[in-house]
């Protein structure tokens, strides 16, 4: 469950993660150049409003100044009486609505040599035009002291005041456009007056005002000095200027962009607003006045449509990642749910059980081949378990047979000792410990007749069944042919006559067999390939090996021959027989017991008890072995002879 | 056990390296069975690395023989000596085989 869960989480994991990266480097990059192009838009609307709402100011303003310069060079061209001036100032005003007031200040002595000062002014007052004499109204600082008058007369050229609240007129914004007018005498042209306009901004600042852009976008209009004449916030006309606000905000940036507005330039800027939202302005001069137009808009706003584009896709990015996420968890399951149903199924089969029912594999997928995978190991090990129940059946079965053999050959040697007690002539011992279940060695000692005593020690070639097996025949033909032909050699050439007939195998086993006479301790012995016994003399000091001739062994050719040899054992001299089992056991670093070794432990042994003196160089054999397997089979046996005194003695 | 075999005109030798018992003597069997299907007859084994021999390495070193000679043929044995001739005394097989001193005085003998 673990693995199929994380194939899915990382897939999931992946492919999410992988979708979302693209999606929001597309999305992005869609957002930046939409920015882009809007921004280029923008500035070009912007650019054109601006531009639009400055030509529409700049259009008033020059109808006025012509107005006012028409005047102005009236009054050059022709000397008016006093009636003549009042009909045409209020003519002016008649027929030009956007002028609030019009008027012609003269300089001293210049209108009439009789008196100083001459100034009429007429304006409109609650539908009718008055008249006012500037000379009388102006009681602390006479007209001629005033900038409107001054500066057109000291530059020579139409100047626009900065605007001012009229108190007069009811706190109406006005500017006024002073022209000055010359009188020429004598070839040099001498001031004579300045001819001067009121208008009202009113319907400028309300227009410009009233311009709206996207939601909270506007347009404002700034004088000279950077007083603020039209804004949407009425508050601050005619209360702050760019310099005072960027004071007061501690802003550079703003006091920078005011003077470039101050000296005419236009351009288009970014900058963040008191309340910290970030504002684009376009800002255009009025070249008249030198005054500047500027249209504002938010960020914000601008790139609302922007936002709300990205936004829905994005919105449509995460249903499609979601929807792709839907996808992934429904193929991670396809794929991992028969792989988890395959991993129930295998652990029903770790447990043992092959009779487990595979899930089914429509598809050819690698799930479907590993399905058909498991589907034949299954069957494999189906088939190797069966192998191995019958093998491990069969082998058991062999085994109790061998057993039960191990037990019939036991039998079959003379086991139960003392095996004569009621001879005294001799004592016999002999054992045989087979390397395998069954062995190919064994010994026999039996009468003849009532005085010769046949014991014989035999090695079948090879070890284990077949060695057995031979073994039986070998030892059955020599105790019968034995009982029968009463002579070693007679009995071995006879015995292997009758083995050599069908021996295509060459088995054979090497027979040391000896007649002892229980009367007189002459032994006759014949030998066929066997080790030579050894003989354990009272009256010597060493045991020594007895020297015969080898003869063939027994089994394989026909008619070989055999030589009788006889040796006479004196009262209480022991031979000792046995298979190289003993000479060739080996220990672990493969050294063989040896010939010489087996003659001192001969020599060692204790004497008097032949049960002990073969247990002893059985322990000997072992201890040399040193815990290293049994190669061959460990056969021994030794008779005493005790003389045929001892057995008349006893009877 | 390892085996080598050289043919030597008609005859071929057989060199007999390590133990010869009752692992190793099927395989020296078997070599010889295939040797014998090959239609080899003269043999001389040489048995001068052979380090030890049991009861079963005498048995197939007498059934090749057996074998050897129902097809007419002769297996000489060259270099016997150590506790392999031990062995060969005791049980009597050294009156069996023909045994050489060399393979060159084997040879000499099969072939002269």
């Amino acid at each position: 469950m673990q693995g199929s869960k994380s194939i899915a989480t990382k897939l999931i994991l992946v492919i999410t993660l992988c979708s979302a990266l693209i999606f929001a480097v597309t999305l992005g990059y869609n957002y930046y150049q939409s920015r882009l192009v809007l921004e280029k838009e923008l500035e070009k609307n912007a650019r054109n409003l601006a531009m639009s709402l400055a030509n529409r100011v700049e259009r008033e303003l020059v109808s006025v100044s012509k107005v006012t310069d028409g005047v102005a060079r009236s009054l050059e061209t022709a000397n008016y009486s006093e009636t003549q001036l009042h009909s045409l100032l209020q003519a002016t005003l008649a027929n030009n609505q956007e002028i609030y007031g019009a008027g012609v200040a003269y300089e001293p002595y210049a209108f009439r040599r009789t008196s100083r000062l001459f100034a009429p002014f007429y304006f409109r007052k609650n539908g009718k035009i008055n008249l006012i004499p500037l000379e009388a109204s102006y009681t602390d600082l006479p007209y001629v002291y005033w900038d409107w008058y001054q500066i057109p007369g000291e530059l020579g050229k139409a100047e626009w005041s900065e605007p001012y609240f009229d108190e007069g007129g009811g706190n109406i914004l006005m500017s006024t456009c002073s022209i000055p007018f010359y009188e020429a005498s004598g070839g040099v042209r001498h001031l004579k007056g300045v001819v001067k306009a009121d208008i009202t901004l009113a319907s400028l600042t309300e227009l410009i005002s009233s311009v709206k852009i996207l939601k909270t976008g506007y347009a404002a209009l700034f004088s000279r000095n950077g007083m603020i004449l039209a804004h949407p916030v009425k508050e601050s006309i005619m209360n702050e200027t760019f310099f005072s606000m960027a004071e007061s905000r501690h802003d550079n940036a703003l006091r920078q962009l005011g003077k470039k507005m101050v000296r005419g330039e236009s351009g288009f800027v970014l900058y963040k607003s008191e309340g910290g939202t970030r504002n684009w302005m376009y800002y255009a001069p009025i070249r008249s006045t030198g005054w500047t137009l500027a249209v504002v808009f938010p960020e914000d706003e601008l790139l609302e449509n922007v936002r709300k584009l990205s936004l829905t896709m994005a919105a449509m990015g995460l249903g499609g990642i979601f929807l792709l996420s839907i996808a992934v968890i429904y193929i991670a399951r396809s794929v991992t749910k028969p792989l988890r149903s395959l991993v129930a199924v295998t652990e029903v089969i770790a447990s043992g059980n092959f009779d487990v029912e595979l899930p089914s594999t429509r598809s050819s997928d690698e799930v479907g081949a590993l399905t058909n995978s498991f589907r034949f190991m299954i069957t494999s090990l189906k088939e190797y378990i069966r192998n191995l129940t019958e093998t491990t059946a069969a082998k058991e079965r062999i085994q109790s047979e061998l057993k039960v053999a191990t037990d019939i050959q036991a039998s079959l040697l003379p086991r139960l000792f003392p095996a004569f007690p009621a001879r005294s002539e001799f004592d016999v011992y002999a054992s045989m410990d087979p390397a395998k279940e069954v062995g190919g060695d064994f010994y026999d000692f039996f009468f003849i007749d009532e005085h010769h005593l046949c014991f014989l020690i035999a090695d079948v070639a090879d070890k284990g069944v077949p060695a057995a097996l031979y073994m039986m025949v070998a030892k059955t033909l020599l105790k019968s042919e034995g009982q029968r032909l009463g002579e070693p050699e007679l009995i071995l050439s006879c015995v292997n006559n009758i083995l050599a007939a069908d021996n295509d195998s060459c088995m054979f086993a090497t027979v040391f067999c000896a007649i002892l006479d229980t009367r007189s301790g002459e032994v006759r012995f014949a030998n066929a390939g066997h080790n030579p016994p050894v003989i354990i003399a009272m009256d010597s000091q060493k045991p020594q090996y007895l020297a015969l001739k080898a003869g063939f062994v027994l089994g394989p050719i026909a008619d070989s021959v055999y030589n009788a040899e006889r040796l006479t054992l004196k009262q209480g001299d022991t031979i000792f027989l046995y298979t190289d089992g003993v000479t060739e056991a080996k220990n672990p670093e493969e050294q063989l017991y040896g010939e010489n070794l087996l003659l001192q432990a001969l020599q060692d042994a204790p004497k008097g008890n032949l049960a002990d003196l073969i247990h002893c160089i059985r322990s000997e054999v072992n201890r040399h072995a040193n815990g290293a397997p049994q190669s061959d089979d460990i056969t021994m046996l030794a008779i005493t002879y005790r003389g045929a005194g001892a057995a008349i003695k006893e009877n | 056990m390892n085996i080598e075999t050289s043919k030597e005109s008609t005859t071929m030798v057989v060199k007999v390296t390590g133990r010869l018992d009752a692992v190793t003597s099927s395989e020296y069997e078997q070599k010889f069975n295939a040797l014998i299907a090959d239609g080899e007859t003269m043999f001389i084994v040489d048995l001068e690395n052979l380090v030890y021999i049991s009861s079963a390495g005498l048995r197939a070193l007498l059934a090749t023989a057996k074998r050897i000679k129902g097809k007419k043929g002769l297996v000489s044995l060259a270099n016997i000596g150590g506790s392999v001739k031990e062995v060969f005394d005791i049980s009597g097989f050294g009156s069996i085989f023909p045994m050489y001193n060399s393979v060159a005085s084997a040879l000499t003998a099969v072939t002269g």
